[in-house]
């Protein structure tokens, strides 16, 4: 009974590990760049689940990003300690500011969350000594040198972990709690739910995985800059798909990001010269015709045609 | 008998038609174009405009025979000024498109995310854009990576000839104290530091703005600590975004440096219709005034408007053409498009561009095929821009000192 | 009582400072006041109808610049074709504005009000990139700029030379202000807006179209911003990407002034001006200006939160 259940992940799972071997490295490659954006929709949804409106998605995706390459240059550890120092360096940081600014709500709490990224750039940016200022730092050697296939299976990894964590958080009492927060925060409080501390951890660990995001990028693409690691990109994009596939769930910014990835090299290759207009306007029809993503969407009629079946 | 003959004589025509015909089949399938794949930002005026200029290029080789008997086939891929866009770029370009050669190329930001999946399938790349030294650093020693924009360091260096040439023929013109106003970026930042270490005899202040691009647009403070350092030469490093408002800010403070110079990757469409403009030096690679002096720049201006019914507004323009000619040119001289024969052939580059110089692939400080040196010093004058130096392609002589509005 | 007292406390405090400073500096160095005054006089303007938006309609509209930015471009080829000045092209700017607004509010944001709050980020910040990428498509990424001799018209005391034309935006942030005070204080409609802002529900229950008067507020807040973009460009290139430093400079406004309050947006601009000035005032610091920013940003929205949280 157990085992069926967990069978279509499973399967999902081996799927998405034997892509490499009816893909070429163009679709690798692209998969790499979806999956890393995915990664930061689910880790901006997991904490939107509590109610919290994060903007500093791209912040903690630059700190993981400077923290990884940094460590890397300047102490010679694997990749791989360098990416989890990325991560870390990200969640403490999270963990610190978030018990000043935990205390916002709604926008003002957006607003600070984006704000913090303003500042990280503009702190790196001037301590050329360390960082490289403005151009930033360069790896000599990419990881796996560059091989796409290897790369693939890294970011996956990273993907895979991601959606385990956001599987956990809604599996366990952690789902409760967040969702009592977001409905009703006095509530909450009253039925014995520790709402800071809550929020704390989830905000920590969420920037935790977008540190361990930025950390992973500027190991495969090599190089880390202000312009480039805290590009408004690594905020607007995932947000974009977490809120096209669908909120509060795993599936839907899932779903959102291999849609939204996929659609947008799609258009690049076919309408070279204005793709984007056409990306932007598909978000506006879907947000206008599917109100509650595509996820919703998708439940919804499942229900509907289930409850049909029913009751014939 | 005759009817017979008549039925044989038609099959052996068959015959020998089907032959030709998979002959042609045949070689078709082995001699189909060349495939150059080009990775560009095309909702940038610098890429969308290189990238037509190319095909230009390209529509000119193919109408005048191909190269070695074969049509060129350019295949554009948008790389979204995003590392991640241009690495799948060049990894389509690879392995679905199978290109023969990889060109193109923009922001240096963007080509440090390319640079692994190039030195993945290690094809001749011939790259026209990102003169950020970090890239240098990143491509030292690859025999297949040739170089065309000039290093930032390099632009410094040929600043510094200019004006040394420009105070020795013209004696009115002394500059001892400079004063430079860069973008916080990397752009700004990266052509400040390099021309430091380029003009070390003169004394130089620096100081960094937020470029309009980026959401700035105020440059009175930077403008005012210029005036007190009262320098000979004040030049300021952003972007096209910047030009018209650094000189009214200018004008509205009163700061008249003898030596106003702008050093943009491309100007406004109309920046030369201010009076604002005039006696402006302007630093580039070119300028639409060098066809006047340039047979080459004058067939590239007219076939672009020809063609697209637009100006060339933007120095990647005559870059992309280029980019197609050295190219071609190299394939066409070794008469194959084998790996090692390719790179020497690009090695014997000897190609008179529309941008006035003759391209042709050097050593710099780090690697062995580097293609353009030299910048050029323009002056916009009554609306356009002249070419100052160098002399060779000298279109007016300089207006000095700048008096303002 | 102790409570009151610290609280008077505070506010004498604020007082004194928002008087010394600017007396501070105009002895030490009045160019920064004159010039922060200038920037944060247009950062407020900018910021004043997406507040209006947020207050009454209640979104966040994240494509707020590109608004702006088409209406520096309507201005720019309204000069090329009509021989119209920017600040004339200021009059058929809010004419069509409030009809793209009027267009814009029917066809999209009405039909987002019932759906879950966030679409409305998303589908703003879908039309934000048709904006951009339509200005591109139309117009390319080059920048264009009207040269205007008057933008640089300046005047001279004693040693100080500064620039009078740029008054304009601060100018027009209050009056902008006092307008739209006016309006929402003592006209029926203004009232009737200001209550669907704070309850739309009691509002549709006391009988106020509330449908309407979104309408009507989308569609003042995007002509006024259009007009905005013609007053914009007189110092400013326009460009595709010109407007959306704008939606986020506005929407930190928003957020140190608090929803509703518009004058704080106003005041902030200045205060944001002033202090982006004074520390680009100090050589070789400019780079640390956004710091400031957000420093202020984030102290005024912790203090504010933290005395809401002691009182």
């Amino acid at each position: 009974m157990r085992m069926t259940r967990y069978l279509p992940y499973v399967l999902g799972a081996a799927l998405a590990a034997l892509f490499p071997l009816f893909s070429g490295a163009y679709l690798e490659q692209v998969a790499v760049g979806m999956l890393i954006y995915l990664t930061l929709a689910l880790s901006w949804d997991m904490l939107l689940r509590s109610g919290q409106l994060g903007f500093g998605t791209a912040g903690f995706f630059g700190l993981g990003s400077y923290a990884a390459i940094l460590l890397f240059l300047n102490v010679g550890v694997h990749p791989f300690v360098s990416i989890a120092f990325g991560g870390v360096v990200a969640g403490v940081v999270a963990l610190l500011v978030g018990l000043a600014v935990l205390r916002l709500r709604g926008m003002y709490f957006a607003i600070t969350t984006l704000a913090l990224a303003g500042i990280f750039a503009v702190v790196l940016r001037n301590f050329p000594g360390l960082t490289g200022g403005s151009e930033g730092r360069m790896l000599p050697n990419c990881i796996y040198a560059g091989n796409t296939t290897k790369i693939y299976w890294l970011v996956l990894a990273l993907a895979v972990f991601t959606i385990v964590i956001s599987e956990v958080f809604e599996r366990t009492r952690i789902r409760l709690a967040l969702t009592s927060i977001r409905n009703d925060e006095r509530v909450a409080k009253s039925s014995g739910v520790n709402v800071f501390k809550y929020l704390v951890f989830v905000f920590a660990v969420t920037s935790a995985i977008q540190g361990l995001a930025g950390g992973t990028y500027a190991h495969v693409f090599g190089f880390v800059s202000p312009e480039g690691s805290f590009s408004a990109n690594f905020l607007l994009l995932p947000l974009a798909m977490a809120l096209l596939g669908g909120v509060h769930s795993t599936w839907g910014p899932v779903v959102g990001g291999l849609v939204l990835g996929a659609l947008s090299e799609y258009l690049k290759l076919q309408i070279p010269y204005g793709h984007l207009l056409v990306y932007g306007a598909i978000i506006v029809v879907v947000t206008l015709f599917l109100p509650q993503g595509l996820m919703g969407t998708v439940r919804a009629w499942w229900r509907r045609s289930h409850v049909t079946r029913g009751a014939q | 008998m005759s009817l017979k003959g008549k039925a044989m004589g038609l099959r052996v025509w068959a015959l020998a038609i089907l032959v030709v015909v998979g002959a042609g089949f045949l070689v078709a399938a082995e001699e189909g174009p060349i495939k150059l794949g080009a990775v560009l930002p095309l909702a940038d005026i610098t890429g969308a405009q290189g990238s037509k200029a190319m095909q230009l290029a390209v529509d000119e080789i193919n109408a005048a025979g191909g190269v070695l008997g074969r049509q060129l086939e350019l295949i554009i891929v948008d790389d979204e000024s995003k590392a991640e866009k241009g690495a799948a770029a060049i990894d389509k370009l690879a392995t679905v498109d199978n290109v023969d050669v990889f060109i193109g190329g923009m922001s240096s930001g963007v080509h440090l995310g390319e640079l692994p999946a190039l030195k993945k399938y290690e094809r001749v790349t011939v790259w026209i854009g990102a003169a950020s030294s970090l890239v240098e650093q990143a491509v030292v020693g690859l025999d297949w990576y040739f170089h065309i924009h000039p290093w930032d360091y390099l632009q410094g260096a040929s600043y510094v000839e200019g004006w040394a040439a420009l105070q020795a023929e013209y004696p009115l013109i002394k500059i001892h104290k400079a004063f430079w106003a860069y973008e916080e970026g990397a752009f700004g930042t990266s052509s400040y530091q390099g021309s430091l270490v380029a003009f070390s005899n003169w004394e130089n202040v620096g100081e960094s703005f937020k470029s309009a691009l980026l959401g700035g647009g105020d440059y009175r403070a930077v403008l005012r600590h210029a005036q007190e350092f009262d320098p000979d030469l004040f030049i300021w490093v952003g972007y096209a975004a910047d030009a018209l408002p650094i000189m009214e800010q200018a004008a509205e403070i009163g700061f008249t440096p003898p030596l106003f110079v702008g050093s943009p990757p491309g100007w406004p469409a109309d920046f030369g219709t201010s009076p604002l403009a005039d006696g402006v030096i302007a630093y580039g690679m070119w300028a639409p005034s060098i066809k006047d002096v340039s047979p080459v720049s004058q067939h590239f201006w007219d076939a672009y408007i020809a063609k697209y019914n637009e100006q060339p507004a933007t120095y990647f323009a005559p870059l992309g053409y280029t980019n197609i000619y050295v190219v071609a040119e190299a394939i066409a001289r070794a008469g194959t498009l084998d790996k090692e024969a390719l790179i020497t052939a690009l090695e014997a580059t000897n190609y008179a561009s529309p941008l006035g110089e003759t391209l042709t692939f050097t050593p710099s400080n780090l690697i062995q095929h580097q293609g353009f040196r030299n910048q050029k010093i323009l002056q916009w004058q009554n609306g356009a821009q002249q070419v100052l130096w160098p002399f060779e392609y000298a279109t007016a002589l300089p207006a000095y000192p700048f008096t303002g509005p | 009582m102790t409570l009151f007292r610290t609280l008077r406390r505070w506010q004498l405090l604020l007082l004194l400072a928002s008087l010394g400073v600017p007396i501070v500096l105009m002895l030490w160095k009045p160019y920064v006041l004159i010039e922060g005054l200038q920037r944060g006089g247009l950062y407020a303007v900018i910021a004043l109808p997406m507040a209006l938006i947020l207050g009454v309609v209640g979104i966040i509209n994240l494509a707020h610049g590109e608004f702006m930015m088409l209406g520096a471009y309507f201005a720019y080829w309204m000069g090329v074709y009509a021989g119209l000045d920017p600040l004339v092209a200021m009059i058929p700017a809010v004419v069509a504005f409030a009809l793209l607004g009027a267009i814009t509010y029917v066809l999209t944001i009405r039909r987002a009000l019932k759906a879950p709050e966030l679409n409305q980020l998303l589908l703003t910040f879908g039309m934000a990139m048709v904006g951009t990428e339509f200005a591109n498509l139309m117009w390319t990424s080059q920048p264009l700029k009207p040269h205007l001799s008057y933008v640089y018209s300046s005047v001279a005391l004693g040693k100080l030379r500064f620039g009078t034309y740029a008054f304009i935006y601060t100018a027009a942030a209050i009056v902008l202000l006092v307008l739209l005070q006016l309006f929402l204080r003592k006209t029926r409609l203004g009232r009737a807006a200001l209550a669907v802002g704070q309850n739309p529900r009691g509002a549709r229950l006391v009988g106020i179209d509330v449908n309407r008067t979104y309408l009507l507020i989308f569609s003042v807040s995007i002509a006024l911003v259009g007009a905005l973009g013609a007053m914009f460009l007189t110092r400013h290139s326009v460009f595709p990407s010109a407007g959306s430093p704008f939606t986020m400079k506005s929407f930190c406004l928003i957020a140190m002034a608090g929803i509703g309050n518009l004058p704080g947006v106003v005041w902030g601009g200045f205060g944001l001006g002033i202090a982006e000035a004074l520390v680009s005032s100090f050589r070789g610091y400019g780079g640390w200006a956004d710091v400031v920013f957000f420093a202020v940003l984030v102290a005024v929205i912790m203090g504010k939160s933290y005395r809401r949280q002691t009182a």
